[in-house]
């Protein structure tokens, strides 16, 4: 029966060259191990989050009378309400550990160097795009700890002279975070964000498409350190092929992240959802510490830390947009980190730096 | 050639041993909410509906009309018409209740008289207490 179906399928659509064609010939770099499927994962992830999103939009309501009460609804009375809803807040967070992961690794691997920058950029920008799910997505459940770090985080716009305030009044759609703010924020996480990230998700696989996968430089013996002056696709003959082998590879992976979900779900429910998470928002009472989500803890601390508001934040419009324009700011074209110290030394120490900060401003 | 035929099988029964894990909680969680008020009844004051008028309300979380009738007295309804499900109104000189998407009409039993409707509509008990009226 599922044969003949298969059949029926195949002798009207030929999915079998599609597959020949497009996947089983479509070859990876021969060193290509788990750590190239972290975007596969990343992928699989955003679905995951897409797919339980619409569940929860079944019953959730976006107003402040009522969104905490029908999330507490979604937790308690629907049926594996708590189930989507864990998955959907689980996976917010540890989407944005494996995109992390991802850039940690494709930084380690110098892969943005020509001809991958738009590679690079697409993907910083789908970064920031998650990130804007988070804080969107952590208001809609109007919780004491959402409403106040969403409180925090749409103050850090005012620390612009000048246009600040307008800024962060037009963002808070109101002075303060307010049942408009609510709704802006619904409709941006509900309907702007997916649209722009399965965009930029587009443009990012269409380029690494065009431009084949990047993997470490020394462990494969086609990695190109010349200079490249017309388009040229890496084929790597006889590399890995797309499907099966590189697919599996990242069912693995995807296990693995579904297995964390299940992980934190079963033994630490209360790690993303502190006890201010569990009481309604009440904008006339200030919980007594307040702390902006963990991904956000960094610049939060930076902010904190430089004394002067505006230099502040241009601290972190300067650093994002070096992180986002680094394939072009890293000059030198050697693309193994083992034989460039300074890089190393930039890269163990930026990370070292944002963990430090991300502990420190958690206290 | 043997072994391959097994990991098939052992994959074709892991694949549908997670669908159903994933499709079961899903169709659970998608399905209606079970009403637990059924037993709940619907009190309202007699004066707040005057002779020869109805009211639309709410019972249950279905759309019902409350006719207060000279002769027959105190009538509720499901508003929703038998044929395709839209709201009937009641039209107090005619006695009747009309449906605007296919002008089915329903007489004050609730039986049809003309239109589409097949079947007539459904009807609540309705107790005069009093001063109140307890419907359901
Ligand atoms: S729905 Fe009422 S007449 Fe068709």
């Amino acid at each position: 029966m599922f044969e003949r179906t298969r059949q029926w399928i195949e002798v009207r659509l030929g999915i079998k060259e599609i597959i020949d064609s497009g996947l089983r010939e479509f070859y990876l770099p021969r060193g290509a191990g788990f750590s190239s499927t972290l975007g596969a994962v990343a992928l699989v992830a955003f679905l995951i989050q897409a797919i339980s999103g619409i569940f929860l939009l079944m019953y959730y309501i976006p107003d402040t009378a009522h969104a905490f009460m029908s999330v507490r609804i979604i937790m308690n009375k629907v049926p594996y309400g708590w189930l989507f809803r864990s998955i959907h807040m689980m996976g917010s967070n540890i989407i944005l550990a494996v995109l992390f992961l991802h850039l940690v690794v494709t930084f380690y691997r110098i892969s943005y160097k020509k001809p991958r920058e738009l590679t690079w950029i697409s993907g910083a920008i789908m970064f920031f795009l998650i990130i804007l799910f988070c804080i969107s997505g952590s208001l809609l459940s109007w919780n004491q700890l959402s409403y106040w770090s969403t409180t925090i985080v749409t103050y850090i716009p005012t620390l612009i002279p000048g246009i600040g305030g307008r800024i962060a009044e037009f963002i808070r759609g109101g002075q303060y975070v307010s049942g408009s703010t609510l709704n802006r924020f619904f409709a941006f996480h509900v309907a702007f964000l997916p649209f722009t990230l399965v965009c930029m998700a587009a443009f990012h696989l269409f380029f690494i498409g065009r431009t084949g996968f990047s993997t470490n430089p020394g462990s494969s013996p086609e990695g190109d350190s010349e200079p490249q002056s017309v388009y040229k696709r890496e084929i790597n003959a006889n590399g890995m092929p797309f499907y099966p082998d590189y697919l599996l590879k990242a069912l693995v992976l995807v296990m693995v992240y579904l297995a964390s979900i299940f992980f934190i779900m079963t033994f630490f429910p209360g790690l993303f959802q502190p006890e201010l998470a569990t009481v309604q928002a009440d904008p006339a009472m200030t919980p007594d510490v307040i702390r902006p989500p963990w991904y956000f803890l960094a610049p939060y601390q930076i902010v904190k830390l430089i004394p002067n508001k505006f230099l502040g934040i241009s601290a972190i419009l300067i650093l994002v947009f070096i992180f986002v324009f680094w394939p072009f700011i890293d000059g030198v074209n050697e693309r193994n980190i083992s034989k460039r110290p300074l890089l190393r030394v930039i890269f163990i120490l930026s990370i070292t730096v944002w963990l430090i900060l991300t502990v420190w401003g958690g206290y | 050639m043997k072994r391959r035929k097994f990991l098939k099988t052992l994959l074709a029964f892991f694949s549908t041993a997670t669908l159903v894990t994933i499709a079961y909680p899903a169709v659970r969680f998608l399905s209606p909410l079970k009403k637990k008020i059924e037993s709940k009844k619907l009190v309202i004051n007699r004066n707040e509906i005057a002779a020869g008028t109805a009211k639309n309300m709410i019972y249950q979380n279905e759309p019902i009309v409350v006719v207060h009738d000279l002769t027959a007295g105190f009538l509720a309804f499901s508003r929703v018409c038998t044929h395709l499900g839209c709201l009937v109104n009641y039209n107090g000189e005619e006695k009747r209740f009309i449906c605007p998407c296919h002008a089915a009409n329903f007489n004050l039993e609730g039986n049809v008289i003309s239109g589409p409707a097949p079947k007539p509509l459904v009807r609540y008990p309705v107790l005069v207490k009093g001063e109140n009226i307890v419907i359901g």
